[in-house]
């Protein structure tokens, strides 16, 4: 395959973040418009001042015209992060957050961050979430054998972060190991 | 790594040369020796590469010792301290200690094998903390200031890399510089 080595195991963080944008998000019109029928679906009508759902791509383009104010996820602020933040610093699993949430804050702290409160707070909660939650990945590896590896929580963009070398350490286990045990996915 | 029929890796893992004791005297197979003798005597003791051992010693015309990179010495080394190996100088450069050590594994008795299975095992989970760890630091530092501040011991185990555990640092730190590319965007 010409593919480079690393992009065969996984999609890139600009993808996922592709996919992300594809889910929905209040938003605050301050323009009105009709329904409108798009290839993923139809949304709208638009009538300010009553809230709407749209795709996070459309709120994104609709905000940078200055079109619409964004309604930030109900965990996407300071209380519920610092929340989540001690959890992980406690406990030793993974704190349950939105699958996709590293991609959304982003997009909405990076077009709309006049739209949230305290964005600065925000980002750094999110950096020391990150890093609480890279170091549990890392003791992951630890107990890492040929046939399974259970790390329940994980998020999108933590998965794929992992995927490439947890995929290929699990597959030069497998080599390795004599006799591997059956398979855990085959017996019901 | 994989042992398929077409794979490079397993073709250089078993270019590695082991150790045979011939039990026959065997006509005009001198050669193989690289020396100029023409036959090859009884109980002498040849180099040859593994893709060749395994009909010799299948057809029990020869037998064979473990090989020095998977001698005692070593394992009990890297029974003491995984990272402490440098497993690069123990197979020459490009040399796939792992792949050796799986197709030594498959000529050796079951007892044995399991024992080599095991000993490759530890090795691998007791070195990979330490080479993704690695592969992280050195994404996280970008290409401005690559690896002049790392110490001597992080410097000599990743020279001591084997080529499957080159691979592994290359996928990790590139998915780790991925992430960092994007989550700094903007």
């Amino acid at each position: 395959m010409a593919l480079p080595q690393s992009l065969r195991t996984s999609v890139t963080p600009p993808e996922l973040e592709l996919v992300a944008s594809q889910l929905l998000i209040e938003i605050v019109p301050l323009i009105s418009m009709e329904k409108t029928a798009f290839i993923s679906g139809a949304y709208g009508p638009l009538r300010p001042p009553n809230k709407a759902k749209i795709p996070l791509w459309m709120a994104v383009n609709l905000k940078m015209k200055k079109k619409c104010h964004i309604v930030a996820p109900e965990w996407l602020n300071v209380d519920y992060l610092q929340d989540k933040l001690t959890q992980e610093t406690t406990g030793p699993s993974f704190s349950s957050l939105p699958f996709r949430f590293t991609e959304i804050a982003k997009v909405i702290l990076d077009v709309a961050s006049d739209d949230v409160e305290n964005p600065d707070k925000l980002r750094s909660l999110l950096k020391d979430l990150r890093e609480a939650r890279q170091a549990k990945s890392r003791e992951g590896l630890k107990t890492l054998d040929h046939s399974e590896l259970s790390l329940s929580n994980l998020c999108s963009m933590e998965i794929n972060e992992i995927r490439p070398y947890f995929v290929q350490s699990m597959s030069i286990l497998t080599q390795l190991v004599r006799n591997p045990g059956p398979d855990p996915l085959r017996n019901p | 790594m994989d042992f398929d029929y077409f794979s490079i890796d397993a073709i250089l893992a078993e270019n590695q040369k082991i150790q045979c004791t011939f039990k026959h005297e065997i006509k005009n197979m001198g050669h193989l020796a690289g020396g100029s003798d023409r036959d090859i005597a009884m109980l002498s003791k040849v180099q040859i590469p593994i893709w060749l051992a395994y009909t010799v010693i299948y057809s029990d015309w020869a037998e064979f010792n473990i090989p020095a990179p998977f001698g005692s010495r070593v394992r009990n080394a890297l029974k003491a301290e995984p990272t402490s190996v440098r497993l690069s100088n123990l197979v020459g450069a490009g040399g796939l200690w792992y792949g050796f050590g799986k197709t030594i594994m498959e000529i050796l008795s079951d007892e044995q094998a399991d024992e080599m299975s095991d000993a490759l095992v530890k090795a691998f989970r007791g070195r990979l903390l330490e080479v993704i760890d690695q592969a992280q630091h050195f994404a996280a530092l970008g290409h401005a200031s690559g690896g002049g501040a790392s110490s001597n011991t992080a410097q000599s185990f990743r020279e001591g890399l084997d080529t499957t555990e080159r691979e592994l640092f290359a996928l990790a730190q590139e998915s780790a510089k991925r992430t960092k590319q994007w989550s700094e965007r903007r």
